[in-house]
């Protein structure tokens, strides 16, 4: 019996010395838990989430901005943009970030949530990023917060291989041209423009708005309102009709998606292509010479939605009392010239800081960005996930060739659709 | 210890050959498999410690309780010989059931009752903050400072201000704006760079007062000076001010009073303050399935397909299967490489599978339309892509099916069939009442299983 007991004591002496053991070599040993329960990192860390394509440049301009002020940075990079947005709404606080980079429509929704924080850069600041970037990154029902430094701006424009078209002077010229290219057979097509199964009313912008179509009206404030749906305003019921003529002539395919849009305009079976700056390279490398100009005028400028790059200040901040220094970064640091030349340029973005714009030496990169003029800021209000699939499939109902619905009919009950969704 | 009270392993008479499994055990017991025990415990005890000391920082109690009783009740059955044995199984093995199965489920039921969504994602506190602090606006004529954070001759934290449009400086404290004497006060680049009887606060110390500083406000009439970041401040006002007692929210413009409503502050016509917060609400999340027929229609709807779609995939794809089975069941030349070839879309992975089809059934450019000669929209037109979702899922299943009822088919004893011939029986009654019953109680589990695999596909 005494033996036996002795083993026991002897096994759970082991097992206690072996765990001290093991609990004293673990990384990350215990006690470092803050007054109000979340892990205490060093209140000179500031923790910034982006995605891989922007991680080397974040983190260099980040230490550029943290070094002289004694802090350091922490860069986590995720996969892709949109990881960063799912990531971001179902963090724990100990992993939070302090700062994230994101896009301007992510706005409403993080703020509806509570989870990023308002920034009041100064007014030199401001003075030199363009109001309709900020207000893309602005949101609040009867009080409009600025939510984000606006970085770059990335919008859809018209490509035009030069070898094989001449830059349309008008709408009536690209018709004549893309119709004439496209009667010499072979597959070629009309105009390139992306939509597939699902639609893509992103790429479409600028024939929506050519033709009158918007996607929200606004308040008496100039806020955004989801009550007032525009896919079926008077003015586009009106130039509908001109949709459908193009799909009879073929001059724009839905069944045209994503990576045939891109071999079309690459193998030259296609003269002018409706795509933005990530696809600049591609061109480049396909060893096509084009230029890039905004859709010509439809029945009204035919202008592409913006999507504004930027960074927010998150509600962690607070919380890992780094609250001073996120916003320092974000708010002052991140709307310099300097600082947006670093970031955008090198990755072929087209900067937000007008000083910045100005001195952009890539040909391509000025042309995206002047084919922006005039933009329209795709709408940051929660309600436009409503949007999206409906007047994409608008858009593939009504160019799908044989079999095609009226685009009165499918734009009209489109927007039902939308308003039956927002109510 | 009496000699009788435990039995002696006798030596055995005819030396048993032991399985390799066995000897592997039996030479990881003893003094190797006694310290592998104390490793793997000591791993659970630490992480244990470890985690019991988070816990206890975030005063969890209840988890900490749970944590301690379940770490004990490990150590003891893995230490206490004899009667604790089948718990060395049974307690893993229903600690990983609940940490898997019950809690995710559990938690999932929990939300369920709960409003958490789009701005309702923080708590009722916390919301009060955001709300408080999103309803700030610059009054008429407000104004911005260029800041520098100093310590006054009694250590404490004071803004050092300069008036971005006038240029004048300030000292602000928690009591309001003073003007900064003239003298002794050095303004460089719109910044205060030295006042006296002040110590300007620079460096790496700036951000160490973060909470300080972010929470730091200067009263000035009605409105405050906030800090932004270290090098600003600026002049905004409330728009919004809560009642702590009746837990309301006024707007200070209109007098228009929110009541809490459901997770937020609704007022009288509807309108909602962002953000809400996270909060039970019941059934409501249920009764919207039933009462809202936004949400009601397309449920029905999809519910409807589902199980169509469950329903045809497994009838169809164990139809052409079994029928496939039935006739490769017989001998005849090259059966071997048909029933090789018939597997083969199981054999390849279902991704490269759908972009295949996805290329065949294309509308213009498509091998299906272009053989056929037609022009079936099979993925544009609502009804014919549900054809192809099923035709391709059929592709998808019956080779599985042919394989399971071809194996059925071959345990069939073939002297039932036999004696079921001499009895007299054609060929339609043996397969009927002989060969489907017994194939239908070897297949009867996998069809539920499958069934209930493409319900939630």
């Amino acid at each position: 019996m005494l033996r036996k007991f002795r083993l026991r004591v002897g096994a759970l002496s082991m097992l206690a010395a072996g765990s001290v053991v093991i609990l004293a070599t673990a990384p990350g040993a215990p006690a470092r838990v803050g007054p109000e329960g979340t892990a205490v990192r060093a209140a000179t860390t500031v923790v910034i989430w982006t995605d891989r394509d922007r991680e080397a440049d974040i983190t260099a301009l980040a230490n550029a901005w943290a070094k002289p002020r004694g802090l350091t940075i922490k860069v986590v990079a995720k996969a892709e943009q949109n990881n960063i947005r799912s990531d971001f709404v179902t963090v724990q606080a100990a992993d939070a970030p302090d700062v994230i980079t994101g896009a301007h429509d992510w706005v409403g929704e993080l703020a509806a949530n509570g989870s990023i924080l308002p920034i009041s850069p100064k007014k030199t600041t401001l003075a030199q990023i363009p109001k309709y970037t900020r207000d893309a990154f602005s949101y609040g029902k009867t009080v409009s917060q600025l939510y984000g430094m606006p970085t770059h701006v990335e919008n859809v424009g018209l490509f035009v291989n030069t070898q094989l078209a001449k830059v349309p002077k008008s709408w009536a010229d690209l018709e004549k041209q893309a119709l004439a290219f496209k009667r010499k057979g072979g597959g070629r097509v009309g105009i390139d423009v992306q939509q597939g199964s699902g639609g893509d009313a992103y790429h479409m912008y600028p024939f929506f708005s050519g033709l009158g179509g918007y996607v929200f009206g606004k308040t008496r404030g100039g806020a955004l309102n989801p009550k007032l749906v525009g896919l079926d305003n008077a003015v586009f019921m009106r130039n509908a009709p001109m949709i459908d003529r193009w799909n009879r002539l073929g001059l724009i395919n839905s069944k045209i998606d994503n990576n045939t849009a891109s071999q079309l305009f690459t193998s030259k079976k296609a003269a002018f292509w409706v795509t933005g700056p990530w696809n600049i390279d591609t061109v480049r490398k396909a060893g096509i010479k084009f230029r890039i100009v905004q859709v010509p005028k439809i029945k009204l400028r035919a202008v592409p939605f913006l999507g504004v790059g930027g960074m927010m200040v998150t509600r962690f901040a607070r919380t890992h009392s780094v609250e001073s220094a996120s916003k320092d970064f974000v708010a002052s640091y991140m709307g310099t010239k300097n600082a947006q030349n670093f970031l955008t340029v090198k990755n072929g973005r087209y900067p937000a800081n007008i000083q910045s714009a100005k001195s952009v030496k890539d040909v391509a990169l000025r042309q995206i960005g002047l084919a922006g003029t005039g933009g329209v800021a795709m709408p940051n209000i929660p309600q436009m996930a409503s949007v999206w699939n409906d007047l994409g499939l608008a858009w593939v109902k009504s160019t799908q060739g044989a079999g095609a619905t009226k685009a009165r009919v499918s734009f009209k009950a489109a927007a039902r659709a939308i308003r039956q969704k927002i109510q | 210890m009496t000699t009788s009270a435990a039995p002696t392993p006798k030596s055995r008479p005819d030396a048993v050959k032991w399985s390799l499994p066995t000897r592997i055990v039996t030479r990881a017991s003893g003094v190797v498999g006694l310290s592998l025990k104390i490793l793997f415990l000591g791993i659970i005890n630490a992480a244990a410690v470890w985690a019991a000391s988070v816990l206890i920082g975030d005063e969890k109690w209840i988890a900490v309780a749970v944590l301690v009783v379940t770490t004990l009740a490990l150590d003891a059955v893995f230490l206490v010989p004899g009667r604790l044995m089948p718990l060395k199984f049974l307690l893993p093995g229903t600690l990983f059931l609940l940490a898997f199965q019950v809690i995710p489920i559990l938690y999932t039921a929990q939300i369920a009752f709960t409003n958490y969504s789009t701005g309702h994602v923080l708590a009722k506190n916390e919301a009060i903050d955001a709300i408080e602090e999103t309803s700030l606006a610059p009054p008429a004529g407000g104004k911005t400072y260029t800041l520098a954070p100093a310590f006054d001759s009694d250590r404490n934290l004071v803004l050092l201000l300069v008036d971005d449009s006038t240029g004048d400086a300030y000292v602000g404290t928690k009591d309001g704006l003073e003007p900064l004497p003239e003298e002794g006060t050095r303004v460089s680049n719109g910044v205060v760079t030295a006042a006296e009887g002040y110590r300007l606060v620079t460096g790496p110390a700036l951000f160490t007062l973060d909470r300080q500083l972010s929470t730091y406000r200067v009263p000035v009439d009605g409105a405050a000076i906030r800090p932004e970041g270290i090098d600003g401040a600026v002049e905004l006002e409330p728009t919004l001010r809560h009642d702590d007692e009746a837990d309301t929210f006024t707007r200070i413009a209109s007098g228009k009073v929110f009541r809490e409503h459901e997770g937020a502050y609704v007022a009288a016509d509807g309108e909602a303050l962002e953000p809400g917060w996270k909060t039970g609400v019941g059934w409501h999340n249920f009764t919207r399935v039933v009462d809202d027929p936004l949400i009601r229609r397309p449920f029905l709807r999809v519910f409807a397909w589902t199980i169509a779609f469950a329903t045809l995939t497994v009838t169809l794809g164990f139809a052409l299967g079994l029928l496939l089975a039935i006739t490769l069941d017989k001998k005849f030349r090259f059966q071997r490489l048909y029933r090789t070839i018939f597997v083969i879309p199981y054999a390849i992975p279902s991704f490269l599978t759908l972009l295949v089809w996805a290329g065949l059934l294309n509308d213009d450019f498509g091998v299906v339309n272009n053989l056929l000669g037609t022009s079936i929209p099979w993925l544009f037109d609502p009804w014919w892509a549900k054809v192809s979702v099923i035709i391709v899922s059929i592709w998808l299943t019956f080779p599985y099916f042919f394989l399971v009822s071809l194996g059925a088919l071959q345990s069939i004893p073939g002297e039932l069939v036999d004696a079921a011939r001499v009895d007299g029986a054609g060929v339609w009654q043996v397969s009927r009442r002989i060969t489907f019953p017994l194939l239908m109680v070897a297949v009867t589990a996998v069809l539920i299983a499958s069934f209930a695999f493409n319900l939630n596909n």
